[in-house]
């Protein structure tokens, strides 16, 4: 199909001004991709898919929604009203609210998956660097938009929430407190930091497109890595991603959308955990919930946090256990890439993963004198990961790489 | 293809962290099971009077409107059914109680939370409305007046008094009282979500599609790739 129209006089014309036809080719056609992808390989599509739909949704959400704190009748607020407006009133709006909502749990599923793919098979080594980094600017960025979008609906959780993270400024030296006042907009959470919120609200993800694009340009550069984690010389060991990769791509996509729609249709709150339940009580300053948490996609970090009794400490090692993620290429000096080979490093990363799981059931979940200790734990195990990093190849035996595919 | 195996143990492992966390509620008792359907019109339309009747005393519900009595089916109340139950609020107001909201709180203490969200917006849902209206009892401390103790209320202590008077019911009204709490506790879960019913139906047949759809994808994905060795 592609082909034929490639071949017509309208393409030729804007060939002609464009070069669209070598574009198509050197990316697309011609791109050359890893024969041996498996599935791991598909989540950076599903992510690139979310955002698109994000962005989208978040458009004609923009249309109803109305960013302001001035109280309503029975202790609602303009905002929380203009959302149950979407959600009763607006035609299909409990469709594209819901789509929203659930699309903002299910980016970081996707991302997740695809940062830990990443880091198992050694995607963020060189000569894929700056790739790497460049991911993790982008998880900063979403973690910050799903926050800012999360203070939108002005229920009891957004409210808490807000208040709670914006004071964690508070603990930084020196200019600490006045950061945390720019951020709210004042000495509380209110009004001008729900139309703040909102406007930074729709500025990341707008960030979010152009550094994704960056993302995709580094990927372009420097080529996919693969499940050996070898570097690959000869043509037969490539395939071009159009059409292979694009049906696999087409493929994964529709069976993501399976389970994105089964959500949506049918179990939009996910338990209380896409959106919470306290999230529709309005919020209500005077009133704290008995147990603040943040949405599940912040909870490990929000446990490590917790896990110091300093907020000074936590703060820094929220910041820390962030901040480390753009060295992880550099810490990790192994020559080979894959924990296929790597025995040691295989187990390493995947307790590192059940770590981040552990981790965010204990930001999740009401604090208890155990899970403190569990957490602790975690946290210790997430930052030794990477301190022990540099010293693996020193006793690691790995295993031969294969020369090929 | 090890990495599969690790992929399916992490979604095992997610899954079952989802389920051991369900609801812990506040101060109170284990929450009863309510038996509601929200597309029964008749069970509604029960629960509608219970609301209308008892609720709203206090109570409002400002996000469904006198007219959503009528537009929407799972309700479906005609005209002079509403103009009834309206008298002179305008179509367009939501069910807002008489009580005004002041009053309640010199009376209770506090004011009555709005209901249209109530079951989305608690642990447990309907089953949790349905427990506390039948949660009613004596504190087994006595220090609580009678009708202020609930066992399924956080604290244990509710400004509400028991609306369906349950505490000291005859025991042959038990089953009536359950069926008014059951109805309100479904009339709840309907509001708080009106659109729900078409949502899973329409989200049927958007299954039915994608799972065509992601058959046809994979058996086109399978062909294409017949030739590659890997």
């Amino acid at each position: 199909m592609l082909d034929k129209i490639m071949k017509t006089d309208l393409f030729a014309w804007i060939d002609r001004r464009t070069d669209a036809g070598a574009i198509i080719k050197s990316q697309l056609t011609e791109y050359p991709a890893p024969k041996n992808l498996n599935y791991m390989w598909n989540f950076g599509s599903l992510a690139l898919l979310v955002l698109v739909l994000q962005i989208l949704t978040g458009i004609f959400l923009v249309m109803y929604y109305k960013p302001s704190a001035e109280a309503t009748f029975g202790g609602f607020t303009v905002a929380f009203d203009s959302v149950e407006r979407i959600m009763r009133d607006v035609n299909f709006g409990w469709l594209i609210r819901y789509m929203h909502a659930v699309g903002a749990s299910m980016f970081f599923v996707v991302v997740y998956m695809h940062i830990g793919r990443g880091m198992y098979y050694g995607s963020f080594k060189a000569p894929r660097e700056l790739l790497w980094i460049i991911g993790v600017v982008i998880l900063l960025i979403m973690q910050g938009a799903a926050f800012f979008g999360y203070l939108l609906p002005w229920g009891q959780m957004s409210f808490w929430g807000a208040t709670v993270i914006t004071n964690l400024f508070g603990a930084i030296p020196v200019l600490g407190e006045y950061i945390g006042q720019i951020l709210v907009g004042g000495f509380a959470v209110g009004d001008p930091t729900l139309n703040r919120f909102f406007s930074l609200h729709y500025l990341f993800p707008l960030l979010l497109a152009a550094i994704v694009g960056g993302h995709i340009h580094a990927l372009h550069v420097v080529h996919s890595n693969n499940p050996e984690g070898i570097d690959l010389h000869k043509p037969e060991e490539t395939i071009p991603f159009h059409p292979y990769y694009t049906l696999k791509d087409a493929f994964g996509v529709a069976f993501f959308l399976l389970f994105y729609c089964y959500i949506v249709f049918f179990n939009p709150q996910m338990g209380g955990y896409f959106i919470e339940v306290d999230n529709y009580v309005p919020a209500n300053n005077l009133q704290t919930p008995a147990h603040i948490a943040p949405v599940w996609y912040l909870t490990p970090w929000y446990t490590i946090l917790r896990s110091f009794e300093s907020k000074l400490l936590g703060v820094a090692a929220m910041g820390g256990s962030l901040a480390i993620l753009f060295v992880l290429p550099f810490l990790c000096k192994s020559a080979v890439r894959s924990a296929r080979y790597r025995p040691v490093y295989k187990i390493m990363v995947i307790m590192f993963f059940i770590d981040v799981i552990v981790l965010g059931y204990c930001g999740h979940s009401a604090p208890t004198a155990t899970l403190k200790v569990v957490g602790q734990i975690a946290t210790a195990y997430y930052f030794l990961f990477f301190f022990a990093l540099p010293l693996l190849p020193k006793f690691e035996k790995t295993k031969p790489v294969p020369e090929g595919i | 293809m090890k990495m599969t195996k690790f992929v399916m143990a992490a979604v095992a492992a997610m899954v079952m962290g989802f389920s051991s966390q369900a609801v812990a509620s506040g101060g109170g008792a284990a929450l009863e099971h309510a038996n509601i359907d929200v597309t029964d019109q008749e069970q509604i339309r029960r629960g509608l009077t219970v609301f209308t009747d008892v609720c709203m005393g206090c109570h409002s519900a400002k996000y469904i409107t006198y007219r959503g009595l009528m537009a929407y089916p799972e309700i479906g109340l005609t005209r002079e059914q509403v103009d009834e139950l309206r008298g002179e609020k305008s179509l367009m107001s939501g069910m807002i109680s008489d009580l005004a909201i002041e009053d309640a709180v010199v009376s209770y203490g506090k004011a009555p939370p709005d209901l249209s969200l109530i079951v989305p917006g608690r642990r447990g849902g309907a089953d949790y409305v349905y427990s506390l209206l039948t949660g009613y009892e004596h504190d087994p401390e006595g220090k609580v007046p009678d009708g202020s103790w609930n066992k399924v209320f956080p604290g244990n202590r509710i400004g509400m008094p028991d609306p369906l008077s349950w505490l000291d019911h005859d025991a042959g009204e038990t089953d009536e009282l359950k069926q008014q709490a059951e109805d309100v506790a479904a009339f709840l879960a309907f509001i708080g979500d009106p659109h729900q019913n078409t949502r899973r139906a329409i989200g049927c047949w958007v299954m039915g599609f994608l799972l065509l759809l992601t058959l046809v994808l994979w058996r086109l994905k399978v062909e294409v790739w017949k030739d590659i060795k890997h």
